[in-house]
């Protein structure tokens, strides 16, 4: 990790907004590009946090505050941005929900935070919701992913709807991925319902949704 | 109080109490575990698996103590917190019950709350507890479970389909599906020669509709358990005080679970022992629980057999057992499934850790986390039975050593998730008993164990 950006890496380690808002206009006023900023301090440091939490080193807790902390600085450092200028790399944009039917959220709520250390952008839709709720999410939030979760046999039909909604339409086809996961949802059954991908755990959501992007 | 007008009570309150956002109650159950933690100095002993600190479990005790008094439950469907004082808190805990009948005629079995090292054993819910079954084969299944003279009460899986037809939550199928659970489940106590075993079921059904359809005199009775789960973390809503309602109106017994997730916002250990703990207490508290339940879950194994959660989950269960007289049990989550000994090393050392920890019941196995289908089997059953038999004549230091000598057998399978083989493949069909080779395995792994010194009979 790079040592100049130190500080700004304690504060997101220990969720301090306002020290990472300090540290990170410290850095932009004395030159920093904002890119640099993100790409050689922010992003190793999620990533890192990231990998830690998928070993349980920290927890949840960890990773929802050292995401709030850079979600602020983003913020922050926008008005420093030059024209053309990418704050950061965005992996790619996912909507993410429990389905209809399922009002389990914790586990959506794991892998949303994995995602986000992980240079997602995500738009949480809730629990409960309709496929087509789900799908008209992603067309306004121009997303690359669709990613749902199930806990409840019985919301897995509306899983399914979901996965058959977007195959038989080919805009939507060509513009979603489809990325399910949850207690019920095996890979074979993510294989048998043509989900465009599976993951077992945040860990795998993670893997697979880097993968639907790359391919 | 009696229960229903407690029931009110908790109805005004979720009309009455605080409005708070969703993701600042989240941040307030972060917020208010981290504090008790370092308050109540609660650290747990590494070493073990087992508690061993009599001192701790008080502190644990009455760290969630303070803490469901400060965070209270949240009811989603009102936005807002149900919270109670510690007086109350400590006043509701009480009256609760110390001892229960389920079931009727001559199946009928005393659950009675136990202390740490009780000698008393706890009875046995043998039964895959709401893993997917095919609906051709439900009556084999809880049969295979039900026959085993070890086993006391029953919890069976959840119907794939009905009638054929895949079951769809909220629609008239859902309706449906809670109505064969039920004629089903009568079917199989009956041929397994056990009209009156309590049971309880309707896993199925995430909705309160499918529930309340078949919670009354002629589905789920009186002397069967209704049970319903609360939402991590610490949170409610009105579909889940309906389930509630109706089973405090059939006067049945409530028979509620809540599963912490073990780094998730309780943090690590310490905050996972905690949260367990006040989880427990609000059940009973908030949802006038007969019986308190929980399987606490592996964030990324979905199983509760692992050194982690088994500490927290000693440390929790030794707290209520030594400071109140709730009901509790446990369900074992393995991840190992039938056909391999790795389920029955997992259910060794969490049959032993809970018993030995104070629980009055414990359900299970839900073999391969029950997330493979009909990877179940009565013939696990049988093997929790022994365990918990065993475990009761045990103290917590012998306890300590026979669940890490377990622990050593499958620590390195719990990545790999050994699933086994469903149920069809271990069983004979027509004579419901094991197959031979799962027979052997069975057999060779209770000789093992009695060679470390478990007293198995």
């Amino acid at each position: 990790m790079n040592g100049k950006f130190t500080i700004l890496e304690q504060a997101i380690r220990s969720g301090d907004i306002s020290g990472g808002i300090a540290e990170a206009s410290r850095l932009a006023e004395s030159g920093e590009l904002v890119f640099s900023i993100f790409h050689e301090g922010i992003e190793p440091c999620l990533k890192d946090i990231g990998d830690k939490f998928g070993r349980l080193e920290v927890f949840l807790p960890e990773l929802i505050e050292a995401a709030d902390v850079v979600k602020a600085v983003q913020e922050s450092l926008k008005s420093y941005l030059k024209a053309g200028e990418v704050a950061q790399t965005q992996k790619g944009r996912i909507v993410l929900c429990t389905i209809q039917g399922d009002i389990h959220d914790i586990g959506k709520n794991i892998v949303k935070a994995m995602l986000e250390v992980n240079g997602f952008e995500v738009q949480d839709l809730g629990v409960n919701v309709s496929p087509m709720d789900a799908i008209q999410a992603a067309k306004n939030f121009n997303a690359d992913i669709i990613a749902i979760s199930s806990l409840m046999l019985t919301s897995l039909p509306y899983v399914k709807d979901a996965i058959e909604m977007v195959k038989q339409n080919e805009g939507y086809r060509s513009r979603f991925k489809i990325l399910v996961g949850g207690g019920p949802v095996s890979r074979d059954w993510a294989e048998k319902a043509q989900a465009d991908g599976y993951g077992d755990d945040a860990i795998e959501a993670v893997t697979q949704a880097t993968h639907l992007i790359a391919n | 109080m009696k229960n229903t007008t407690r029931l009110l009570d908790i109805v005004n309150r979720s009309l009455s109490g605080p409005l708070v956002e969703e993701d600042a109650f989240n941040r307030q159950v972060t917020q208010g575990i981290r504090r008790v933690v370092k308050e109540y100095q609660i650290q747990i002993h590494s070493e073990h698996i087992i508690n061993q600190d009599d001192k701790l479990a008080d502190r644990t005790w009455q760290a969630a103590i303070d803490f469901l008094a400060t965070c209270g439950v949240y009811n989603q469907s009102t936005g807002r917190v149900i919270l109670h004082s510690q007086k109350e808190i400590l006043g509701a805990l009480s009256s609760a019950p110390d001892q229960v009948w389920l079931g009727s005629g001559t199946d009928a079995v005393l659950e009675r709350c136990r202390t740490v090292e009780d000698a008393l054993v706890p009875l046995n819910m043998g039964s895959p507890i709401g893993m997917a079954i095919p609906e051709e084969l439900f009556i084999p299944i809880m049969q295979s479970y039900i026959q085993e003279p070890l086993v006391d009460v029953a919890c069976p899986g959840s119907l794939m389909t009905v009638q054929g037809q895949e079951i769809r939550v909220g629609s008239p199928l859902e309706i449906l599906a809670a109505w064969e659970e039920v004629d089903l489940m009568r079917i199989a106590l009956v041929r397994a020669g056990r009209p009156g075993m309590a049971w309880t079921g309707l896993v199925l059904s995430m909705s309160d509709a499918g529930q309340l359809s078949a919670v009354n005199p002629l589905g789920l009775k009186s002397s069967d358990m209704h049970t319903f789960g609360i939402i991590s973390e610490q949170k409610a809503n009105f579909e889940i005080l309906n389930k509630l309602t109706q089973s405090i109106r059939m006067g049945g017994i409530v028979d509620p679970y809540a599963n912490p997730i073990y780094g998730g916002f309780g943090g690590g250990i310490e905050g996972q022992a905690v949260l367990i703990t006040a989880a427990m207490i609000a059940l009973s508290v908030v949802f006038m629980a007969t019986c308190c339940g929980s399987s606490p879950t592996h964030p990324f194994h979905f199983n509760d057999t692992g050194k982690e959660v088994m500490q927290a989950t000693s440390l929790a269960f030794q707290a209520l057992a030594r400071n109140s007289h709730l009901l509790t049990n446990l369900t074992i989550t393995p991840v190992g499934g039938p056909g391999t000994k790795t389920l029955l090393y997992e259910t060794a050392a969490f049959g032993i850790m809970s018993t030995v920890s104070g629980i009055s019941r414990i359900l299970g196995p839900r073999a391969a986390t029950g997330a493979f289908p009909a990877h179940c089997s009565g013939l696990e059953a049988r093997f929790s039975g022994k365990i918990l038999h065993a475990a009761s004549k045990l103290d917590r230091m012998r306890a300590e050593e026979l669940v890490q000598r377990a622990y050593a057998c499958y620590e390195g399978q719990l990545d790999k998730k050994p699933h086994g083989l469903p149920f069809q493949e271990v069983y004979d069909l027509n004579t419901i008993q094991p197959l031979s080779e799962w027979q052997r395995l069975y057999d060779e792994t209770i000789e093992e164990m009695i060679g470390w010194g478990l007293p198995i009979d």
